[in-house]
């Protein structure tokens, strides 16, 4: 099935979503995890990513970008104002209306045990993240969506919406000031 | 630590992966059966518009009154009801709509002026209207 079927079924009948929740949210939730290095954060803020593609997958339009990018960046900006505002995310969890709460909460806590020891297995990788939170986001963007996300040029200058020439001068310097960040510690 | 050996290691190194969530079902679950509890409707606006078309009309097949008079006729008579629907309604409803606007503007990325103009079309309507019933009110 094409992302336009999908996206079809999706307008016709609302709990296709969970289709796409399906294919993305293991990545979204891995994209967001890598950039705040935070089990709780991630968790809230790849829901509100979810809960606001849901809202509006029927303002999304199909030209140009693929559903993936339009949650990639959905999901930047979501990074990105909670990185800026420390904003305490009003989490989903708490307001959310779930069949068995006690069992979701125990599948939710045990995620969280599991990916708390997976990060704790990457010591390299938190000391160069500690080292990137310090930049400043645009910085971080770019930098997280090359070298931790493993996106070409083409992704992340279609997921950041800025211009090639753009992307390689940030990635020039961002990189410059994390080496500089990382020979610190 | 050179650039190029930088890059290598940044490119290298291991790095935290996403495997199973079991909690993932659970929350597809939870968000697709969420209700949209959204306020904005054409519901609410629409009382202040039944009001004016009525004045309007009133206006139109009854020559000797104005429709300032009739405003006026009727803010005297439902003065409540009045500020209600043609002073708060309409400003709770610029507001509203601000930002939600505000909220497509964040969540398009700065898109192209005309996806952005697709997504947000609803909520500069409803703007106009408002300012349109505070405009027929105020005159």
């Amino acid at each position: 099935m094409t992302e336009i079927d999908l996206l079809n079924r999706i307008k016709n009948n609302p709990d296709d979503f969970s289709e796409l929740f399906k294919l993305y949210y293991k990545p979204i939730f891995g994209y967001i995890l890598r950039r705040t290095g935070n089990f709780d954060d991630t968790a809230d803020i790849a829901s509100d990513t979810f809960i606001k593609a849901f809202r509006h997958i029927n303002n999304f339009s199909y030209k140009g970008i693929s559903v993936k990018v339009w949650l990639y960046r959905i999901a930047t900006n979501e990074v990105n104002m909670y990185f800026r505002h420390k904003q305490k995310h009003n989490s989903v969890f708490e307001k959310a209306d779930f069949e068995n709460k006690s069992l979701f909460n125990n599948f939710l806590h045990d995620d969280k045990r599991e990916l708390e020891m997976e990060l704790q297995k990457h010591d390299q990788f938190l000391q160069v993240l500690n080292g990137l939170k310090t930049l400043p986001i645009k910085y971080q963007e770019v930098i997280s969506l090359r070298y931790f996300e493993g996106k070409d040029n083409r992704e992340i200058v279609e997921i950041l919406n800025i211009n090639e020439g753009t992307l390689k001068s940030l990635l020039s310097r961002g990189l410059e000031k994390l080496r500089k960040k990382c020979n610190q510690i | 630590m050179e650039m190029e050996n930088f890059e290598e290691k940044l490119t290298q190194m291991t790095k935290p992966e996403v495997t199973n969530l079991k909690h993932q079902d659970m929350l597809a679950n939870a968000i697709t059966k969420a209700k949209d509890k959204s306020v904005n409707s054409w519901w609410w606006l629409s009382i202040p518009l039944y009001l004016i078309v009525t004045l309007l009309m009133k206006t139109i097949f009854m020559p000797q009154t104005t429709l300032r008079l009739n405003i006026h006729d009727f803010t005297s008579r439902e003065i409540y009801s009045s500020i209600l629907f043609f002073i708060v309604l309409p400003i709770l409803f610029i507001v509203i709509n601000f930002i939600s606007i505000r909220n497509i503007y964040f969540l398009s990325g700065s898109q192209k002026s005309i996806s952005f103009l697709r997504a947000s079309w609803f909520n500069v309507l409803m703007i106009i209207f408002s300012i349109l019933i505070l405009i027929i009110y105020s005159l």
